[in-house]
Protein backbone atom coordinates (compact mmCIF):
# COMPACT_ATOMS: atom_id res chain seq x y z
CA UNK A 1 0.00 0.00 0.00
CA UNK A 2 1.04 3.23 -0.61
CA UNK A 3 1.16 6.53 1.61
CA UNK A 4 -2.25 7.86 -0.26
CA UNK A 5 -3.43 4.20 0.45
CA UNK A 6 -2.92 4.10 4.10
CA UNK A 7 -3.90 7.76 4.82
CA UNK A 8 -7.74 7.21 2.97
CA UNK A 9 -7.62 3.33 4.61
CA UNK A 10 -6.83 4.94 8.32
CA UNK A 11 -9.43 7.67 7.30
CA UNK A 12 -12.22 5.09 6.15
CA UNK A 13 -12.00 2.76 9.36
CA UNK A 14 -11.81 5.90 11.69
CA UNK A 15 -15.42 6.18 10.46
CA UNK A 16 -16.32 3.04 10.25
CA UNK A 17 -14.97 3.07 13.86
CA UNK A 18 -12.76 -0.28 13.77
CA UNK A 19 -9.84 0.29 15.76
CA UNK A 20 -8.30 -3.56 15.68
CA UNK A 21 -8.58 -6.13 12.47
CA UNK A 22 -10.96 -8.36 14.23
CA UNK A 23 -13.13 -5.39 15.10
CA UNK A 24 -16.44 -5.17 13.27
CA UNK A 25 -17.33 -1.67 11.26
CA UNK A 26 -20.77 0.61 11.01
CA UNK A 27 -21.32 -1.43 7.97
CA UNK A 28 -21.38 -5.18 7.70
CA UNK A 29 -18.38 -7.87 6.87
CA UNK A 30 -15.22 -5.56 7.77
CA UNK A 31 -13.59 -8.29 10.38
CA UNK A 32 -10.35 -9.33 9.43
CA UNK A 33 -9.26 -6.06 7.61
CA UNK A 34 -6.32 -3.86 8.78
CA UNK A 35 -7.87 -1.42 11.20
CA UNK A 36 -6.69 2.00 12.38
CA UNK A 37 -3.90 0.35 14.52
CA UNK A 38 -2.87 -1.84 11.87
CA UNK A 39 -2.45 0.80 9.55
CA UNK A 40 -0.84 3.39 11.74
CA UNK A 41 1.69 0.77 12.49
CA UNK A 42 2.52 0.75 8.94
CA UNK A 43 2.82 4.56 8.70
CA UNK A 44 5.40 4.45 11.33
CA UNK A 45 7.15 1.24 9.53
CA UNK A 46 6.90 3.39 6.58
CA UNK A 47 8.21 6.46 8.02
CA UNK A 48 5.10 8.81 6.49
CA UNK A 49 4.83 11.75 7.97
CA UNK A 50 2.85 12.04 11.24
CA UNK A 51 1.39 15.06 10.61
CA UNK A 52 -0.03 14.12 7.41
CA UNK A 53 -2.09 11.89 9.43
CA UNK A 54 -3.24 13.89 12.02
CA UNK A 55 -4.54 16.69 9.41
CA UNK A 56 -5.77 14.05 6.25
CA UNK A 57 -6.69 10.93 8.09
CA UNK A 58 -8.16 11.83 11.42
CA UNK A 59 -9.61 15.12 11.61
CA UNK A 60 -10.87 15.40 8.91
CA UNK A 61 -13.12 11.70 9.33
CA UNK A 62 -14.31 13.01 12.46
CA UNK A 63 -15.74 15.98 10.64
CA UNK A 64 -17.67 13.28 8.40
CA UNK A 65 -18.92 11.40 11.66
CA UNK A 66 -20.19 14.55 13.12
CA UNK A 67 -22.26 14.78 9.91
CA UNK A 68 -23.24 11.73 10.11
CA UNK A 69 -24.27 11.98 14.09
CA UNK A 70 -26.41 15.30 12.95
CA UNK A 71 -28.32 13.60 9.99
CA UNK A 72 -29.24 11.16 12.39
CA UNK A 73 -27.25 8.03 10.42
CA UNK A 74 -24.92 7.96 13.40
CA UNK A 75 -25.68 7.03 16.75
CA UNK A 76 -23.88 7.65 20.25
CA UNK A 77 -22.32 3.97 20.17
CA UNK A 78 -20.76 4.80 16.31
CA UNK A 79 -19.71 7.83 17.78
CA UNK A 80 -17.45 6.63 20.14
CA UNK A 81 -16.36 3.77 18.10
CA UNK A 82 -14.78 6.26 16.10
CA UNK A 83 -13.13 8.43 19.26
CA UNK A 84 -11.88 5.36 19.92
CA UNK A 85 -9.83 4.93 16.85
CA UNK A 86 -8.60 8.73 16.86
CA UNK A 87 -7.22 7.61 20.65
CA UNK A 88 -6.09 4.84 19.72
CA UNK A 89 -4.30 6.57 16.36
CA UNK A 90 -2.61 9.15 18.46
CA UNK A 91 -1.71 6.83 21.04
CA UNK A 92 0.82 5.55 18.39
CA UNK A 93 1.58 8.49 16.38
CA UNK A 94 2.76 10.50 19.89
CA UNK A 95 5.82 9.84 20.20
CA UNK A 96 6.71 10.55 16.21
CA UNK A 97 5.22 13.65 16.60
CA UNK A 98 7.57 14.91 18.57
CA UNK A 99 10.99 16.82 17.88
CA UNK A 100 13.72 15.13 19.73
CA UNK A 101 15.91 17.20 21.91
CA UNK A 102 13.88 20.42 21.56
CA UNK A 103 14.47 22.50 24.55
CA UNK A 104 10.88 23.18 26.76
CA UNK A 105 9.18 26.16 25.27
CA UNK A 106 7.02 26.83 28.46
CA UNK A 107 4.46 25.15 30.36
CA UNK A 108 0.79 24.52 29.29
CA UNK A 109 -1.98 23.59 30.92
CA UNK A 110 -4.58 21.83 28.99
CA UNK A 111 -8.34 20.92 29.75
CA UNK A 112 -11.88 20.08 28.98
CA UNK A 113 -14.40 22.73 31.09
CA UNK A 114 -16.41 21.14 33.72
CA UNK A 115 -19.15 19.11 32.45
CA UNK A 116 -17.60 18.33 28.73
CA UNK A 117 -16.52 14.80 28.43
CA UNK A 118 -14.89 15.67 24.51
CA UNK A 119 -11.54 14.66 24.64
CA UNK A 120 -10.64 13.74 21.00
CA UNK A 121 -9.45 17.56 19.93
CA UNK A 122 -7.65 18.74 23.37
CA UNK A 123 -5.93 15.15 22.97
CA UNK A 124 -4.80 15.88 19.28
CA UNK A 125 -3.49 19.72 20.68
CA UNK A 126 -1.68 17.99 23.49
CA UNK A 127 0.31 15.46 21.55
CA UNK A 128 0.79 18.27 18.90
CA UNK A 129 2.05 20.74 21.44
CA UNK A 130 4.33 18.26 23.01
CA UNK A 131 5.27 17.51 19.45
CA UNK A 132 6.19 21.08 19.01
CA UNK A 133 8.42 21.65 22.44
CA UNK A 134 5.71 22.54 24.86
CA UNK A 135 5.90 20.90 28.50
CA UNK A 136 1.88 19.85 28.72
CA UNK A 137 0.08 19.49 31.39
CA UNK A 138 -3.18 17.71 30.37
CA UNK A 139 -5.53 17.46 33.02
CA UNK A 140 -7.92 15.24 31.21
CA UNK A 141 -11.63 16.12 30.07
CA UNK A 142 -15.06 17.61 32.81
CA UNK A 143 -11.77 19.27 34.79
CA UNK A 144 -13.76 21.89 37.44
CA UNK A 145 -12.67 25.54 36.87
CA UNK A 146 -11.52 25.02 40.78
CA UNK A 147 -8.76 22.38 39.50
CA UNK A 148 -7.59 24.23 36.32
CA UNK A 149 -7.18 27.30 38.51
CA UNK A 150 -5.10 25.74 41.22
CA UNK A 151 -3.17 24.06 38.74
CA UNK A 152 -1.87 27.30 36.83
CA UNK A 153 -0.89 28.66 40.32
CA UNK A 154 0.49 25.52 41.30
CA UNK A 155 2.35 25.19 38.34
CA UNK A 156 3.27 28.90 37.40
CA UNK A 157 2.28 27.96 33.70
CA UNK A 158 2.94 30.47 30.87
CA UNK A 159 -0.18 29.11 28.73
CA UNK A 160 -3.60 27.77 29.34
CA UNK A 161 -5.41 25.78 26.72
CA UNK A 162 -8.90 25.39 27.07
CA UNK A 163 -11.27 23.15 25.05
CA UNK A 164 -15.13 22.85 24.91
CA UNK A 165 -17.39 21.06 22.20
CA UNK A 166 -20.73 21.79 23.56
CA UNK A 167 -22.55 25.42 23.74
CA UNK A 168 -23.74 24.51 27.20
CA UNK A 169 -19.94 24.03 28.22
CA UNK A 170 -18.38 26.32 26.44
CA UNK A 171 -19.55 29.07 28.94
CA UNK A 172 -17.36 27.84 31.63
CA UNK A 173 -13.95 29.39 29.72
CA UNK A 174 -15.58 32.48 30.46
CA UNK A 175 -15.86 32.03 34.29
CA UNK A 176 -11.74 30.35 34.22
CA UNK A 177 -11.21 33.63 33.01
CA UNK A 178 -12.90 35.75 35.57
CA UNK A 179 -11.89 33.44 38.18
CA UNK A 180 -7.87 33.99 36.98
CA UNK A 181 -8.69 37.32 37.07
CA UNK A 182 -9.94 38.08 40.62
CA UNK A 183 -7.26 36.14 41.61
CA UNK A 184 -4.87 38.19 40.54
CA UNK A 185 -3.45 35.30 37.86
CA UNK A 186 -4.53 36.72 34.44
CA UNK A 187 -1.34 38.37 33.49
CA UNK A 188 0.41 35.19 34.44
CA UNK A 189 -1.36 33.48 31.98
CA UNK A 190 -2.14 33.21 28.01
CA UNK A 191 -5.32 31.92 27.70
CA UNK A 192 -5.94 29.65 24.87
CA UNK A 193 -9.46 28.25 23.48
CA UNK A 194 -10.64 26.00 21.10
CA UNK A 195 -13.55 23.55 20.39
CA UNK A 196 -16.60 23.22 17.61
CA UNK A 197 -18.77 25.67 19.32
CA UNK A 198 -15.71 28.64 20.18
CA UNK A 199 -15.21 31.53 18.08
CA UNK A 200 -12.90 34.70 17.52
CA UNK A 201 -15.62 36.52 18.68
CA UNK A 202 -16.51 34.25 21.49
CA UNK A 203 -12.89 34.31 22.61
CA UNK A 204 -12.79 38.19 22.07
CA UNK A 205 -15.98 38.82 24.30
CA UNK A 206 -14.75 36.47 27.35
CA UNK A 207 -11.39 37.81 27.26
CA UNK A 208 -9.32 35.04 26.02
CA UNK A 209 -6.10 35.62 24.29
CA UNK A 210 -6.69 33.61 21.65
CA UNK A 211 -9.34 31.75 19.52
CA UNK A 212 -7.82 28.60 17.46
CA UNK A 213 -9.36 26.83 15.02
CA UNK A 214 -6.85 23.65 15.52
CA UNK A 215 -3.56 21.97 16.26
CA UNK A 216 -1.47 24.08 13.82
CA UNK A 217 -3.32 27.06 14.16
CA UNK A 218 -2.43 27.13 18.24
CA UNK A 219 1.11 26.22 16.76
CA UNK A 220 1.56 28.90 14.97
CA UNK A 221 0.38 31.39 17.72
CA UNK A 222 2.33 30.34 20.32
CA UNK A 223 4.74 31.00 18.06
CA UNK A 224 3.43 34.56 17.59
CA UNK A 225 2.82 34.83 21.77
CA UNK A 226 6.48 33.96 22.37
CA UNK A 227 7.73 37.16 20.14
CA UNK B 1 -25.62 -15.13 20.40
CA UNK B 2 -25.09 -18.25 18.73
CA UNK B 3 -27.71 -19.27 16.82
CA UNK B 4 -27.79 -22.88 15.75
CA UNK B 5 -30.58 -22.97 13.15
CA UNK B 6 -33.70 -25.38 13.61
CA UNK B 7 -35.47 -25.89 10.43
CA UNK B 8 -33.99 -28.08 8.92
CA UNK B 9 -36.15 -31.04 11.26
CA UNK B 10 -37.52 -34.04 9.57
CA UNK B 11 -39.72 -33.69 12.68
CA UNK B 12 -41.74 -30.85 10.44
CA UNK B 13 -43.73 -32.49 7.37
CA UNK B 14 -42.58 -30.09 5.26
CA UNK B 15 -38.92 -31.22 5.88
CA UNK B 16 -39.96 -35.05 6.27
CA UNK B 17 -41.13 -34.04 2.32
CA UNK B 18 -37.83 -32.84 1.00
CA UNK B 19 -36.07 -35.92 3.02
CA UNK B 20 -38.44 -38.33 1.18
CA UNK B 21 -38.13 -36.54 -2.06
CA UNK B 22 -34.46 -35.92 -1.85
CA UNK B 23 -35.33 -32.44 -2.84
CA UNK B 24 -32.49 -31.05 -3.12
CA UNK B 25 -33.36 -27.10 -4.12
CA UNK B 26 -35.80 -26.78 -1.55
CA UNK B 27 -33.33 -27.75 0.84
CA UNK B 28 -30.92 -26.19 -0.38
CA UNK B 29 -32.74 -22.56 -0.25
CA UNK B 30 -34.20 -23.81 3.92
CA UNK B 31 -30.41 -23.24 4.78
CA UNK B 32 -29.69 -20.63 2.65
CA UNK B 33 -32.46 -18.66 3.84
CA UNK B 34 -30.77 -19.59 7.55
CA UNK B 35 -28.11 -18.29 6.98
CA UNK B 36 -28.99 -15.17 5.48
CA UNK B 37 -30.86 -14.39 8.28
CA UNK B 38 -27.78 -14.91 10.71
CA UNK B 39 -27.59 -18.66 11.37
CA UNK B 40 -23.97 -19.85 12.73
CA UNK B 41 -24.87 -23.37 12.74
CA UNK B 42 -27.50 -25.49 10.07
CA UNK B 43 -29.02 -28.14 12.36
CA UNK B 44 -29.60 -31.18 10.08
CA UNK B 45 -31.93 -33.81 11.65
CA UNK B 46 -33.54 -36.15 9.32
CA UNK B 47 -35.19 -38.69 11.45
CA UNK B 48 -38.83 -38.93 9.46
CA UNK B 49 -39.95 -41.32 12.30
CA UNK B 50 -40.93 -44.11 9.19
CA UNK B 51 -37.92 -45.79 8.26
CA UNK B 52 -35.00 -48.20 9.26
CA UNK B 53 -31.83 -47.01 10.53
CA UNK B 54 -30.28 -47.20 7.00
CA UNK B 55 -32.68 -44.96 5.58
CA UNK B 56 -31.80 -42.20 8.29
CA UNK B 57 -28.28 -43.00 7.76
CA UNK B 58 -28.40 -42.57 3.98
CA UNK B 59 -30.66 -39.43 4.52
CA UNK B 60 -28.22 -37.84 6.60
CA UNK B 61 -25.30 -38.66 3.93
CA UNK B 62 -27.05 -37.16 1.18
CA UNK B 63 -28.44 -34.12 3.47
CA UNK B 64 -24.87 -33.22 4.44
CA UNK B 65 -23.48 -33.53 0.70
CA UNK B 66 -25.84 -31.29 -0.42
CA UNK B 67 -25.71 -28.93 2.52
CA UNK B 68 -21.68 -28.58 1.91
CA UNK B 69 -22.82 -27.38 -1.87
CA UNK B 70 -25.66 -24.74 -0.50
CA UNK B 71 -23.41 -23.19 2.70
CA UNK B 72 -19.59 -22.57 3.41
CA UNK B 73 -21.50 -22.57 7.81
CA UNK B 74 -20.58 -25.41 10.39
CA UNK B 75 -23.80 -27.90 9.99
CA UNK B 76 -25.05 -29.34 13.70
CA UNK B 77 -25.43 -33.22 12.96
CA UNK B 78 -28.76 -34.41 15.06
CA UNK B 79 -30.12 -37.68 16.18
CA UNK B 80 -30.56 -39.61 18.54
CA UNK B 81 -28.46 -42.79 17.24
CA UNK B 82 -24.22 -42.72 17.18
CA UNK B 83 -24.36 -44.40 14.13
CA UNK B 84 -26.84 -41.46 12.44
CA UNK B 85 -24.16 -38.98 14.02
CA UNK B 86 -20.95 -40.82 12.52
CA UNK B 87 -22.38 -40.75 9.23
CA UNK B 88 -23.01 -37.18 9.59
CA UNK B 89 -19.85 -36.67 10.57
CA UNK B 90 -18.10 -38.85 8.02
CA UNK B 91 -19.91 -37.18 5.29
CA UNK B 92 -18.37 -33.72 6.30
CA UNK B 93 -15.32 -34.07 4.47
CA UNK B 94 -13.01 -32.68 7.39
CA UNK B 95 -15.30 -29.37 7.69
CA UNK B 96 -16.01 -28.15 10.99
CA UNK B 97 -19.67 -29.66 12.42
CA UNK B 98 -21.17 -29.73 16.47
CA UNK B 99 -22.92 -32.62 17.30
CA UNK B 100 -26.78 -33.17 18.97
CA UNK B 101 -26.35 -34.63 21.03
CA UNK B 102 -25.47 -36.80 24.24
CA UNK B 103 -26.74 -36.97 27.81
CA UNK B 104 -25.30 -38.39 31.03
CA UNK B 105 -26.32 -41.85 29.81
CA UNK B 106 -22.91 -44.39 29.37
CA UNK B 107 -24.74 -45.65 26.62
CA UNK B 108 -24.99 -42.25 24.37
CA UNK B 109 -21.52 -40.85 26.50
CA UNK B 110 -19.30 -44.20 25.42
CA UNK B 111 -20.76 -43.67 21.78
CA UNK B 112 -21.21 -39.74 20.88
CA UNK B 113 -17.82 -39.01 23.04
CA UNK B 114 -15.51 -40.84 20.80
CA UNK B 115 -17.06 -39.11 17.81
CA UNK B 116 -16.38 -35.86 19.21
CA UNK B 117 -12.93 -36.75 20.32
CA UNK B 118 -12.40 -38.06 16.72
CA UNK B 119 -13.48 -35.21 14.98
CA UNK B 120 -12.66 -32.07 17.21
CA UNK B 121 -16.30 -31.41 16.86
CA UNK B 122 -18.36 -29.36 19.60
CA UNK B 123 -20.86 -31.48 21.31
CA UNK B 124 -24.25 -30.41 23.01
CA UNK B 125 -24.95 -32.15 26.29
CA UNK B 126 -28.26 -32.69 27.82
CA UNK B 127 -28.22 -32.18 31.24
CA UNK B 128 -30.28 -35.58 31.44
CA UNK B 129 -29.90 -39.08 32.64
CA UNK B 130 -30.45 -42.65 32.00
CA UNK B 131 -34.34 -41.93 33.84
CA UNK B 132 -35.18 -38.83 32.42
CA UNK B 133 -35.12 -34.69 33.00
CA UNK B 134 -34.28 -34.40 36.60
CA UNK B 135 -36.91 -31.76 38.04
CA UNK B 136 -34.27 -29.72 40.11
CA UNK B 137 -31.13 -27.68 39.31
CA UNK B 138 -29.11 -30.20 41.54
CA UNK B 139 -30.26 -33.12 39.85
CA UNK B 140 -29.43 -31.74 36.18
CA UNK B 141 -26.42 -30.11 37.72
CA UNK B 142 -25.49 -33.73 38.37
CA UNK B 143 -25.93 -34.82 35.01
CA UNK B 144 -23.69 -32.19 33.80
CA UNK B 145 -20.76 -33.48 36.30
CA UNK B 146 -21.20 -37.19 34.59
CA UNK B 147 -20.69 -35.66 31.56
CA UNK B 148 -17.73 -33.59 32.53
CA UNK B 149 -16.39 -37.04 33.87
CA UNK B 150 -16.52 -38.25 30.44
CA UNK B 151 -15.01 -35.41 28.54
CA UNK B 152 -11.96 -36.23 30.97
CA UNK B 153 -11.86 -39.96 30.03
CA UNK B 154 -12.39 -39.35 26.52
CA UNK B 155 -10.25 -36.45 26.20
CA UNK B 156 -13.04 -34.37 25.13
CA UNK B 157 -12.32 -30.40 25.69
CA UNK B 158 -15.03 -28.84 28.38
CA UNK B 159 -14.43 -25.67 25.91
CA UNK B 160 -16.11 -27.76 23.35
CA UNK B 161 -18.93 -28.95 24.91
CA UNK B 162 -22.67 -26.87 25.14
CA UNK B 163 -24.13 -28.03 28.08
CA UNK B 164 -28.29 -28.07 27.59
CA UNK B 165 -30.17 -26.72 31.19
CA UNK B 166 -33.19 -28.32 29.48
CA UNK B 167 -36.59 -26.23 29.09
CA UNK B 168 -39.96 -27.96 30.16
CA UNK B 169 -43.27 -26.06 29.60
CA UNK B 170 -44.53 -23.60 32.55
CA UNK B 171 -47.93 -23.97 31.84
CA UNK B 172 -47.68 -27.45 33.54
CA UNK B 173 -45.47 -26.11 35.83
CA UNK B 174 -44.84 -22.57 36.78
CA UNK B 175 -41.46 -23.71 38.49
CA UNK B 176 -39.81 -25.21 35.60
CA UNK B 177 -38.89 -21.75 33.95
CA UNK B 178 -36.63 -21.14 36.98
CA UNK B 179 -35.31 -24.21 37.40
CA UNK B 180 -33.79 -23.97 33.53
CA UNK B 181 -32.42 -20.44 34.86
CA UNK B 182 -30.76 -21.42 37.66
CA UNK B 183 -29.13 -24.43 35.75
CA UNK B 184 -28.35 -22.34 33.24
CA UNK B 185 -26.16 -19.88 35.95
CA UNK B 186 -24.59 -23.26 37.98
CA UNK B 187 -23.28 -24.64 35.35
CA UNK B 188 -21.38 -21.67 34.31
CA UNK B 189 -20.51 -21.05 37.97
CA UNK B 190 -19.11 -24.45 38.25
CA UNK B 191 -18.00 -25.04 34.40
CA UNK B 192 -16.66 -21.75 33.18
CA UNK B 193 -14.66 -22.81 30.05
CA UNK B 194 -17.76 -24.67 28.67
CA UNK B 195 -20.99 -22.94 26.92
CA UNK B 196 -24.63 -23.48 26.80
CA UNK B 197 -27.09 -24.12 24.87
CA UNK B 198 -31.30 -24.80 24.52
CA UNK B 199 -33.79 -24.95 22.47
CA UNK B 200 -36.58 -21.96 23.73
CA UNK B 201 -39.69 -22.96 22.34
CA UNK B 202 -40.70 -25.77 24.84
CA UNK B 203 -40.69 -22.82 27.38
CA UNK B 204 -44.88 -21.58 26.37
CA UNK B 205 -46.32 -25.14 25.01
CA UNK B 206 -49.63 -24.91 25.89
CA UNK B 207 -50.15 -21.27 26.40
CA UNK B 208 -51.40 -18.56 24.54
CA UNK B 209 -48.81 -15.40 23.86
CA UNK B 210 -46.16 -17.91 23.11
CA UNK B 211 -43.46 -14.90 21.19
CA UNK B 212 -43.57 -12.94 23.46
CA UNK B 213 -43.38 -15.52 26.58
CA UNK B 214 -40.28 -16.93 24.06
CA UNK B 215 -38.70 -13.97 23.91
CA UNK B 216 -38.42 -12.81 27.65
CA UNK B 217 -36.92 -16.11 28.56
CA UNK B 218 -34.57 -16.05 26.06
CA UNK B 219 -33.27 -12.80 27.40
CA UNK B 220 -33.85 -14.03 30.94
CA UNK B 221 -31.72 -16.93 29.87
CA UNK B 222 -28.73 -14.49 28.73
CA UNK B 223 -28.93 -12.67 31.81
CA UNK B 224 -28.27 -16.44 33.46
CA UNK B 225 -25.80 -17.50 30.79
CA UNK B 226 -26.66 -18.76 27.72
CA UNK B 227 -24.33 -18.38 24.97
CA UNK B 228 -25.86 -20.46 22.14
CA UNK B 229 -30.01 -21.30 20.97
CA UNK B 230 -31.12 -23.62 18.63
CA UNK B 231 -33.89 -21.48 17.07
CA UNK B 232 -35.47 -20.41 14.27
CA UNK B 233 -33.33 -17.12 12.31
CA UNK B 234 -36.19 -16.35 10.36
CA UNK B 235 -38.39 -15.37 13.30
CA UNK B 236 -37.24 -11.53 13.11
CA UNK B 237 -38.44 -11.10 16.24
CA UNK B 238 -37.00 -13.57 18.00
CA UNK B 239 -33.67 -12.61 16.50
CA UNK B 240 -33.76 -9.19 17.71
CA UNK B 241 -34.71 -10.37 21.20
CA UNK B 242 -31.72 -12.14 21.06
CA UNK B 243 -29.49 -8.91 20.23
CA UNK B 244 -31.20 -6.95 22.73
CA UNK B 245 -30.51 -9.39 25.38
CA UNK B 246 -26.68 -9.30 24.08
CA UNK B 247 -26.84 -6.00 23.90
CA UNK B 248 -27.74 -5.24 27.04
CA UNK B 249 -25.67 -7.48 28.47
CA UNK B 250 -22.60 -5.40 26.77
CA UNK B 251 -21.90 -8.48 24.63
CA UNK B 252 -22.60 -6.39 21.46
CA UNK B 253 -19.76 -3.69 21.13
CA UNK B 254 -20.41 -0.56 20.06
CA UNK B 255 -24.01 -1.95 19.78
CA UNK B 256 -23.35 -2.86 16.16
CA UNK B 257 -25.33 -6.20 15.65
CA UNK B 258 -28.19 -4.48 17.29
CA UNK B 259 -28.17 -1.02 14.99
CA UNK B 260 -27.50 -2.74 12.17
CA UNK B 261 -30.26 -5.06 12.12
CA UNK B 262 -33.03 -2.10 13.08
CA UNK B 263 -31.00 0.07 9.72
CA UNK B 264 -32.53 -2.75 7.51
CA UNK B 265 -35.97 -2.92 8.35
C1 LIG C 1 -16.94 12.26 19.14
C2 LIG C 1 -18.11 13.03 19.70
C3 LIG C 1 -18.65 12.61 20.92
C4 LIG C 1 -18.04 11.51 21.76
C5 LIG C 1 -16.82 12.09 22.51
C6 LIG C 1 -15.75 11.06 22.79
C7 LIG C 1 -14.48 11.69 23.24
N1 LIG C 1 -13.68 10.91 23.92
O1 LIG C 1 -14.18 12.84 22.99
C8 LIG C 1 -19.23 11.13 22.71
C9 LIG C 1 -20.01 9.99 22.06
C10 LIG C 1 -18.85 10.73 24.13
C11 LIG C 1 -20.08 12.38 22.63
C12 LIG C 1 -21.06 12.66 23.57
C13 LIG C 1 -21.91 13.73 23.47
N2 LIG C 1 -22.01 14.58 22.43
CO1 LIG C 1 -20.73 14.70 21.02
N3 LIG C 1 -19.72 14.80 19.46
C14 LIG C 1 -18.66 14.14 18.99
C15 LIG C 1 -18.30 14.66 17.58
C16 LIG C 1 -18.90 13.69 16.55
C17 LIG C 1 -16.84 14.80 17.23
C18 LIG C 1 -16.01 15.67 18.17
C19 LIG C 1 -14.57 15.45 17.81
O2 LIG C 1 -13.89 14.65 18.40
N4 LIG C 1 -14.10 16.10 16.73
C20 LIG C 1 -12.77 15.92 16.18
C21 LIG C 1 -11.75 16.80 16.86
C22 LIG C 1 -10.37 16.52 16.26
O3 LIG C 1 -12.12 18.14 16.61
P1 LIG C 1 -12.36 19.21 17.76
O4 LIG C 1 -12.81 18.56 19.00
O5 LIG C 1 -13.17 20.29 17.22
O6 LIG C 1 -10.90 19.75 18.08
C23 LIG C 1 -10.10 20.48 17.16
C24 LIG C 1 -10.33 21.98 17.20
O7 LIG C 1 -11.61 22.35 17.60
C25 LIG C 1 -9.27 22.50 18.08
N5 LIG C 1 -9.45 22.50 19.51
C26 LIG C 1 -10.35 21.88 20.28
N6 LIG C 1 -10.14 22.13 21.57
C27 LIG C 1 -9.08 22.93 21.65
C28 LIG C 1 -8.44 23.47 22.73
C29 LIG C 1 -7.34 24.28 22.53
C30 LIG C 1 -6.63 24.83 23.68
C31 LIG C 1 -6.89 24.54 21.22
C32 LIG C 1 -5.71 25.35 21.03
C33 LIG C 1 -7.53 24.00 20.14
C34 LIG C 1 -8.63 23.18 20.35
O8 LIG C 1 -8.20 21.66 17.77
C35 LIG C 1 -8.68 20.31 17.62
C36 LIG C 1 -7.75 19.55 16.73
O9 LIG C 1 -7.76 20.01 15.40
C37 LIG C 1 -19.00 16.07 17.59
C38 LIG C 1 -19.42 16.59 16.20
C39 LIG C 1 -18.53 17.71 15.70
N7 LIG C 1 -18.74 18.01 14.47
O10 LIG C 1 -17.71 18.25 16.40
C40 LIG C 1 -20.21 15.80 18.49
C41 LIG C 1 -20.87 16.97 19.25
C42 LIG C 1 -19.83 17.90 19.78
N8 LIG C 1 -21.56 16.26 20.34
C43 LIG C 1 -22.73 16.76 20.59
C44 LIG C 1 -23.61 16.26 21.59
C45 LIG C 1 -24.99 16.87 21.64
C46 LIG C 1 -23.20 15.26 22.50
C47 LIG C 1 -24.02 14.70 23.66
C48 LIG C 1 -24.80 15.73 24.47
C49 LIG C 1 -24.93 13.62 23.08
C50 LIG C 1 -25.93 13.06 24.03
N9 LIG C 1 -27.16 13.29 23.69
O11 LIG C 1 -25.60 12.43 25.00
C51 LIG C 1 -22.94 14.01 24.52
C52 LIG C 1 -22.36 14.97 25.60
C53 LIG C 1 -21.37 14.31 26.49
C54 LIG C 1 -20.66 15.33 27.33
N10 LIG C 1 -21.14 15.59 28.52
O12 LIG C 1 -19.67 15.88 26.90
C55 LIG C 1 -23.06 17.93 19.70
C56 LIG C 1 -22.94 19.29 20.42
C57 LIG C 1 -24.07 20.21 20.05
C58 LIG C 1 -24.08 21.46 20.81
N11 LIG C 1 -24.76 22.40 20.26
O13 LIG C 1 -23.50 21.62 21.84
C59 LIG C 1 -22.07 17.71 18.52
C60 LIG C 1 -21.63 19.01 17.80
C61 LIG C 1 -22.77 16.77 17.52
C62 LIG C 1 -24.02 17.38 16.91
N12 LIG C 1 -23.89 17.93 15.74
O14 LIG C 1 -25.07 17.32 17.49
N13 LIG C 1 -19.80 13.12 21.54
Amino acid sequence: MNEQEIIEKIAFNVIQGRVTEEDEGYDEGLEGQPAVAELVQMVIEQRIDAKKVVVNALTGSMETVGDKFDKGEYLIPDMLASAECVGAAMDLLGPHLADAGVQSKGKFVLATVAGDLHDIGKNIVGIMLKGAGFDVLDLGNDVSSERIVAQVKDTGARYLGLSALLTTTMREMGAIIKTLDEEGMRSQVQVLIGGAPTSQSFADEIGADAYCRDAFHAIDILKQMAG
Amino acid sequence: MIVIAEKINATRSAVREIIEQRDEGRLEDLAQRQVAAGAAYIDVNVGTGNGTRQDEIESMQWAVSRLLDATDKPLCIDSADAAVLEAGLAAMGGRPAMINSTKADVKYLSTVMPLAQRYEAPVVALAMDGQGIPGTVEGRLNACRAIAGACRDYQVPLASVFFDPLVLPVATDAGQGKVTLNTLAAIKAEFPEARTVMGLSNISFGLPGRPMLNAAFLQMAIYAGLDAAIMDPLNADMMQAARTGDALMGKDRHFRKYSRALRRQ
